[in-house]
C-alpha cells in the first residue's frame, strides 16, 4: 500500500471518530442552551431595533417595511384565490 | 500531473446544472411547476409523476446534470414528469403559512400535473420536507394522489438526533427568530446541517484530491457542490408551524396536525406509499422516514432501505443502478403502460443522449 493511501485510512479513521465525538457534544444540553439564548437574545436585540425604525418611520405618516410586506402578501394571496375560481370555472363549465 | 491541473482548473468551472430540457406550465407567487419533454417516442405511462424537492432547497438535486439526473433518467424510461421550483422567496413571504403551501400550492401542482391522467391524479414522489408536505396533503386529501413516495422524508419528529434536539432547545425561541428576520436565512439553516457532521469539509477536501484526476468524479463533485450552496430561505410563518408544531409536537405522526382547518391524520393516506430510507442519513434518520409506513392507512405500503447518505443515495451512481429502477417500476406497475413496447432500460448515458435530441 503507498503512503497516501495509508495516509487517507488514518484520516477516514481519524474523521469518523471525530465526527461522532462532535456530534455528541454538540448534541449536549450544555451547548444547545447557550446557543439558543445567545440566538433569541440576538434576534430581541434586532427585533427591538426593527420596531424603533419602524416607529420612527411611522412618525411621518409613510409605510413601514412591514406593511408593505403585508401589502405585497396580500396581493399574491389575491392572486391564488383567483387561480382558485379559476379552477372551479373550468370545472364547473366541463361538467355542464 | 492532471490532478494538479484539474485542481487549478477548477474555480473556473461551471457545471450545468438542471439542464432536462422543461416548459412552465403554471407560475404562482415564485414557484413554478415545471413540465419535462418527453422522450422522443413519446411517453410510455398512463400516469405522470409529480417531483417535490424541499422547500429549502433548489430542484435541481434530482435533475443534477446531464448523464448524472434522475429525472433525466425518468424521461429516458417513458415518464410523463413535472416539477415544483419553489423558487426563491421575497421578504414578503415571511407571512406564508404552511397551509398556503401544502393546502393550495401543493394542491394545484397536484392537480394540473394530473389533467393528463385518466384518473386526474399523479403519482408524486417528495424528497426530504417536500415529502413530508406530500404526505400531510395525502392525509387531508386521500383521493388527490395515485400514489405517495416519500423520499427519505421526516414524518415522525421525535428523533435523537442534531436536528431535532436543536429545534426542541427550549432557549430557542423560533417566534422570535422570524419576527427579527422574517425569512428564515438559508445561511442559518446551511450552519445547523454542517454542524452535523462539523469534519465533512474537510472529509469533502481529501477525498477531491484523491481523486482530481478522474474528470467524471470532478464533474459529479462540482454539481453537488454548486447545488449544496444554492440555497434558498425558509418562509418565516411556514417555518414557526413547522419547527412548533412538527418538530417540537410531532403533531402529524401524532394525528393531530390540521391542513386549512382539517384534520390531517396519516391514517387517512390510502393511495399507494412507499418510503425510501437510507442507512446512513444523518439529516433524516430512516425511522423518522420510515414512521410513515406504521402510521399510513394505505393497504399498500412498501418500503426500500438502502445504504447510503441523505444526498449520495440520491444521485449517485449507486442510486442510477438501483434505486432509480426500483422507483421507476414502481409507478410502471401501479400504472399500466400504454406503449409498452416502447419503455425500454435506458441508462443515464443513454439518457443524455435523448435529452439532447429532445433540446
Amino acid at each position: 500500500m503507498n503512503p497516501w493511501e495509508t495516509w487517507k485510512k488514518g484520516f477516514d479513521a481519524w474523521e469518523n471518530a471525530t465526527a461522532q465525538y462532535m456530534e455528541q457534544f454538540l448534541k449536549s444540553e450544555s451547548v444547545l442552551t447557550p446557543s439558543g439564548a445567545l440566538l433569541t437574545a440576538a434576534m430581541k436585540t434586532k427585533a427591538q431595533m426593527d420596531k424603533a425604525a419602524a416607529q420612527w418611520w411611522g412618525l411621518w405618516g409613510l409605510p413601514t417595511k412591514r406593511d408593505q410586506e403585508r401589502l405585497l402578501h396580500t396581493v399574491n394571496q389575491l392572486q391564488s384565490k383567483l387561480l382558485d375560481l379559476e379552477e372551479k370555472l373550468e370545472a364547473a363549465q366541463s361538467k355542464e | 500531473m492532471k490532478r494538479w491541473l484539474n485542481l487549478a482548473k477548477l474555480p473556473f468551472m461551471k457545471p450545468t446544472v438542471g439542464a432536462t430540457p422543461a416548459d412552465v406550465v403554471h407560475r404562482e407567487n415564485k414557484w413554478q411547476l415545471l413540465h419535462y419533454r418527453p422522450r422522443p417516442q413519446g411517453v410510455a405511462f398512463k400516469t405522470p409523476l409529480l417531483l417535490v424537492p424541499s422547500l429549502i432547497n433548489r430542484h435541481y438535486v434530482l435533475d443534477l446534470m446531464p448523464g448524472k439526473s434522475f429525472t433525466e433518467y425518468l424521461v429516458a424510461q417513458g415518464h410523463d414528469v413535472f416539477t415544483i421550483d419553489w423558487g426563491t422567496p421575497g421578504p414578503e413571504d415571511r407571512f406564508l403559512t404552511f397551509d398556503e403551501i401544502t393546502d393550495g400550492y401543493l394542491g394545484r401542482a397536484i392537480r394540473i400535473a394530473g389533467r393528463a391522467a385518466p384518473q386526474k391524479k399523479p403519482h408524486v414522489l417528495g424528497y426530504c420536507l417536500g415529502g413530508t408536505l406530500a404526505a400531510i396533503h395525502a392525509a387531508a386529501h386521500p383521493d388527490s394522489m395515485a400514489s405517495l413516495t416519500a423520499l427519505a422524508a421526516p414524518v415522525r419528529f421525535g428523533d435523537e438526533g442534531l436536528l431535532a434536539a436543536w429545534t426542541r432547545t427550549k432557549t430557542f425561541d423560533v417566534e422570535m427568530l422570524v419576527s427579527a428576520m422574517g425569512n428564515v436565512p438559508w445561511q442559518l439553516m446551511q450552519s445547523a446541517f454542517h454542524l452535523l457532521r462539523p469534519t465533512l469539509n474537510l472529509s469533502k477536501a481529501v477525498h477531491l484530491l484523491d481523486r482530481a484526476w478522474d474528470d467524471n468524479f470532478l464533474d459529479g463533485f462540482l454539481a453537488l457542490e454548486t447545488w449544496g450552496n444554492d440555497n434558498v430561505s425558509f418562509p418565516g410563518a411556514a417555518y414557526q408551524r413547522y419547527v412548533e408544531e412538527l418538530y417540537r409536537g410531532d403533531a402529524f405522526a401524532r394525528g393531530t396536525f390540521t391542513l386549512s382547518g382539517s384534520l390531517a391524520r396519516p391514517q387517512a393516506i390510502t393511495c399507494p406509499t412507499l418510503a425510501v430510507t437510507f442507512e446512513h442519513d444523518n439529516i433524516v434518520p430512516a425511522a423518522s422516514a420510515k414512521a410513515l409506513l406504521e402510521l399510513a392507512g394505505a393497504e399498500d405500503k412498501q418500503n426500500i432501505h438502502l445504504p447510503g447518505g441523505h444526498v449520495g443515495a440520491v444521485v449517485s451512481k449507486a442510486a442510477a443502478k438501483g434505486l432509480w429502477p426500483q422507483l421507476s417500476a414502481y409507478w410502471g406497475a401501479r400504472d399500466g403502460a400504454v406503449q409498452k413496447s416502447g419503455a425500454r432500460q435506458a441508462r443515464p448515458a443513454e439518457a443524455a443522449k435523448v435529452r439532447r435530441k429532445s433540446g
